[in-house]
């Protein structure tokens, strides 16, 4: 018994001396911080010599990178990595606009149809290679070719309206047929079906990026699989990387034609899957950014390192109307998007900074001829989007007298992530709270499945989300014709089909602010008809080290350019 | 012996192609597809099928699938890495798992039988208390839960390792996560030694061996442990398997490039080939492990050698 006490006393003294450790390292933390930080750089320093080893960007990223293929590529993550290393004919500014960047001037005919890009005689690949129009040629055709099956194919299609891009999509054309030509060396000429007022914004989306001919076939199957499988043309180069790496870096690129501009030593980037151990990594000094879920805000949202960015995305609900007779009831939509409080949804249970949105067209993305944002007045739509429960109340009575019933049930169909979980959890509190006698069921579904059940119009109310693939309102109400595979409400208005063919390859094209204005009417009759409900525009709520400067967010394209970031220290 | 492993050999073959079936089929069932982006439409997804020969009848699929497994062909990734050959991508992962894992098992299994020994040898007193409590606790608490304390205790605060995995400090970023691994293994062991010690210690064999006046050491590690080995062995094979196929909230967690958080990333976006290819390295692996074990019996209990050889 004696012997058990003193094994006891030991055990407790020594939990004891460990906690008090514990507490007492807070002050070593930042000797720690800095001696993770130099780590990191060393094994920058080690693949290439810079004289600026001190400024190396260390970059928390929630995913493995999917593809470094710049037209295979489809996801946000690997378009900000490819990005890192390539560019393309024009480049983000600060603000989004499209400057020239491996083009150095362009013309544009008369007619809009016809681009002319006249390529920088500096722009080399780190090969040595000079960057040729035939880059582009190639890289343009790679994507639309069938055999590459680039799901991003149809920005250049579609989007892009490049002469005869469909036909060699869906296999009716060859690809040398593309409208993309190589005048000579550092000439390319583009030909479009239409004038696209975007055109040019385009040319920064990875699927338009270069790539070398010669290069690619030797690399074989193996291409933009490691360092040497890739060719850099812009600010870093990438030195280290395996597929679906989770630590990767990359150099400043000297032989870029714009080095002198470009101040960081390079970038190491480190996937973390963990909120807690990326929050914890930053505070060591180990990361330079990192991303903050929407528990964490409460503990960082006064440290003046915490800020919140546009990601772009809008989560909206979108309402079955073509097979739920009961969602085809105009009233009943409009009780439902009245009856729906954004704020509190962003305030209290997102918290990340997400702004609570009231038109189809979410803010922040799109700035018309006059340079201002499209979605800027967000109570542009307050007659048919706004938070009212008193109108709701009436748009529900009327809807019950049209439809006859009382009551209503609607299965939702969620992802099975954190935070659209928690959102649809408050959508149903609240719908059911303002609007007696509906019921909402949630049903969850891994997202895929959820992607699939909603395209194939397998569902009652569905909670999904858009991010913009260009800088246009386009890239929204494209979505809403009769026909689109994005349409998932099956909705359909002759009267809004018609607008739309105007604003993207009818008349309207050669008339930017008649285009601007109709789009405004096509948006209204979206929100009048409660096409879809608005819920908020998604923002990522980050910790960025004070020290460092110039990283550029976009939420569109290209989330994150670090080309004219500082790290000071 | 020879004919009784080669014999194990052949049935193991055969387990093994009828898992890749059944694996090929249960991917089949599964619900959605590798490519169900909001931003895909069906002309796209025909495109995709098309170019990955999934749009043929699942008897040709299943048949050239087998036949690029044998040329060591297991496919590209559809989502995680795209076209990327998973060979490529197992290949630099496996041997991360493998460590960290093995790591964990030695650590897992040594402390264990340390444990379970001390348990049984001093039954009832404050020692084996102590070690039935660390057991308790290690079974019952996940691992991801010891992942995350320790990353707070010794890798936040204290700054003794490294709080992710890092390929310039390999062994040093592996001991976090190794430690956090072999909690379960090591309670287990320690369990198991506890109680299989305690029935040899009670048999009459090691009356006799002690009255014959061998003692210390040789007693317990030549007659005691010797006996109580094989359970233990039992249970230590596919825990071993486990271990070495990579934890998948683990390496989540302390952010290892290893193989479990491949197959999470796989499964979440339908990766198919992904998905087949570490499952079967799985079921390969752990069919392997058990043919060793089965090996082991027969050299640490002759009874078992002899009486097969009989055969």
């Amino acid at each position: 018994m004696k012997n058990a006490r003193s094994v006891l006393a030991f055990a407790m003294a020594a939990a004891m001396a460990l906690t008090a450790t514990g507490c007492g390292s807070t002050a070593t933390a930042d000797s720690g911080a800095a001696e993770s930080t130099a780590t990191g750089e060393a094994s920058a320093e080690s693949t290439e010599a810079t004289e600026a080893s001190s400024s190396a960007l260390n970059v928390m990223l929630e995913t493995p990178v999917q593809s470094l293929d710049p037209q295979v590529a489809t996801d946000g993550t690997s378009f900000e990595v490819i990005a890192d290393y390539t560019d393309g004919l024009m480049q983000m500014d600060a603000k989004g606009a499209a400057v020239p960047a491996c083009a150095e001037s362009y013309e544009v005919s008369e007619d809009g149809k016809t681009y002319t890009f006249h390529i920088r005689e500096d722009a080399n690949w780190s090969n040595g290679d000079p960057v040729t129009a035939n880059d582009f040629v190639f890289g343009w055709q790679r994507a639309v070719d069938p055999a590459t099956a680039s799901e991003y194919a149809y920005m250049l299609s579609d989007i892009g309206q490049v002469v005869n891009a469909a036909e060699i999509i869906a296999g009716e054309k060859d690809v040398s047929e593309l409208g993309v030509k190589a005048v000579d060396d550092k000439t390319l000429e583009v030909q479009l079906n239409v004038p696209v007022s975007y055109f040019l914004s385009l040319m920064y989306f990875p699927t338009y990026y270069p790539v070398n001919q010669a290069f690619y076939e030797s690399c074989g199957d193996t291409f933009a699989t490691s360092p040497e499988t890739v060719l850099s043309n812009g600010a870093f180069t990438l030195t280290s990387y395996e597929p679906a790496a989770t630590a990767f870096t990359l150099v400043k690129n000297d032989s870029y034609y714009d080095a002198d501009k470009v101040q960081l030593a390079g970038l190491n980037y480190q996937v973390i899957q963990d909120s807690q151990q990326a929050l914890m990594s930053y505070q060591t000094g180990a990361l330079d950014i990192t991303l903050v879920n929407g528990e964490q805000v409460d503990q960082v949202k006064d440290d003046p390192a915490f800020d919140s960015r546009g990601a772009g995305y809008l989560w909206y609900i979108s309402p079955n109307m073509g097979s739920v007779p009961e969602l085809a009831n105009v009233n009943l939509r409009l009780a439902m998007t009245f009856a729906l409080d954004r704020e509190a949804i962003c305030n209290d249970v997102l918290k990340d900074g997400s702004a609570a949105t009231f038109t189809a067209v979410p803010p922040q993305f799109a700035t018309g001829p006059d340079g201002s944002d499209f979605s800027a007045d967000q109570t542009k739509f307050a007659d048919s989007c706004a938070y009212d429960p008193e109108k709701a109340a009436s748009y529900y009575e009327t809807a019950k007298q049209e439809l006859g019933v009382d009551s209503f049930e609607f299965d939702m169909i969620v992802d099975s992530d954190d935070a659209p979980q928690k959102v649809a959890q408050v959508v149903k509190e609240q719908l059911e709270t303002t609007l007696p006698g509906l019921t909402i069921n949630l049903v969850v579904e891994p997202k895929k499945q959820r992607v699939e059940d909603m395209q194939n119009g397998n569902f009652e109310l569905g909670l999904t989300r858009w991010g913009p693939d260009y800088a246009d309102p386009m890239t929204y109400l494209g979505m809403w014709t009769t026909g689109n595979s994005n349409n998932y409400g099956l909705w359909s208005n002759a009267d809004y089909d018609a607008v739309i063919d105007r604003c993207s390859t009818g008349d309207l094209c050669t008339d930017p602010e008649g285009r601007w204005s109709a789009m405004y009417d096509a948006e209204k009759i979206v929100m009048d008809e409660a096409v879809i409900f608005p819920l908020y525009t998604q923002c990522n709520a980050e910790m960025i080290n004070p020290n460092v400067t110039g990283i550029e967010f976009h939420p569109v394209a290209l989330n994150r350019v670090y080309k004219n970031a500082v790290k000071a220290g | 012996m020879k004919k009784y492993i080669l014999k194990r050999i052949l049935t193991s073959l055969f387990t093994l192609l009828a898992i890749l079936l059944v694996l090929f089929i249960l991917m089949k069932l599964m619900p959605g597809s590798p490519f169900n982006d909001e931003k895909l439409n069906d002309d796209m997804r025909a495109a995709l099928y098309a170019k990955y020969g999934l749009d043929q009848p699942v008897v040709v699929q299943f048949l050239k699938y087998v036949g690029g497994m044998l040329r060591g062909d297991l496919g590209v990734s559809y989502n995680i890495s795209k076209n990327t050959p998973i060979s490529q991508l197992i290949q630099t992962r496996l041997p991360i798992s493998i460590q960290i894992g093995g790591m964990a098992v030695l650590l897992g299994a040594v402390v264990g039988l340390i444990l379970g020994i001390i348990a049984a040898l001093k039954r009832d007193t404050i020692w084996d208390t102590l070690a039935t409590i660390i057991s308790v606790i290690g079974v019952s608490v996940p691992s991801y839960v010891f992942a995350l304390g320790l990353s707070y205790s010794f890798g936040f605060r204290l700054q003794w390792f490294p709080m992710l995995f890092t390929t310039t400090d390999i062994t040093g970023s592996s001991v976090l996560p190794s430690i956090s691994l072999s909690m379960f293994t090591m309670a287990s062991i320690a369990r198991f030694t506890r109680s299989e010690m305690l029935e040899v210690l009670d048999s009459d064999y090691m009356l006799l061996a002690e009255s014959k006046g061998i003692s210390g050491p040789a007693l317990i590690f030549r007659h005691a442990l010797r006996n109580a080995l094989i359970p233990i062995i039992t249970v230590l094979a596919p825990l071993i398997v486990d271990l070495m196929t990579g934890s998948l909230v683990v390496e989540k967690i302390f952010a290892i490039p290893g193989v479990g958080s491949l197959l999470v990333n796989a499964i979440q976006s339908n990766d198919y080939n992904v998905v087949i290819s570490l499952s079967f390295i799985y079921s390969a692996m752990y069919i392997g492990i058990m043919l060793v074990v089965d090996i082991l019996y027969g050299v640490i209990d002759p009874r078992i050698r002899l009486s097969k050889e009989g055969n």
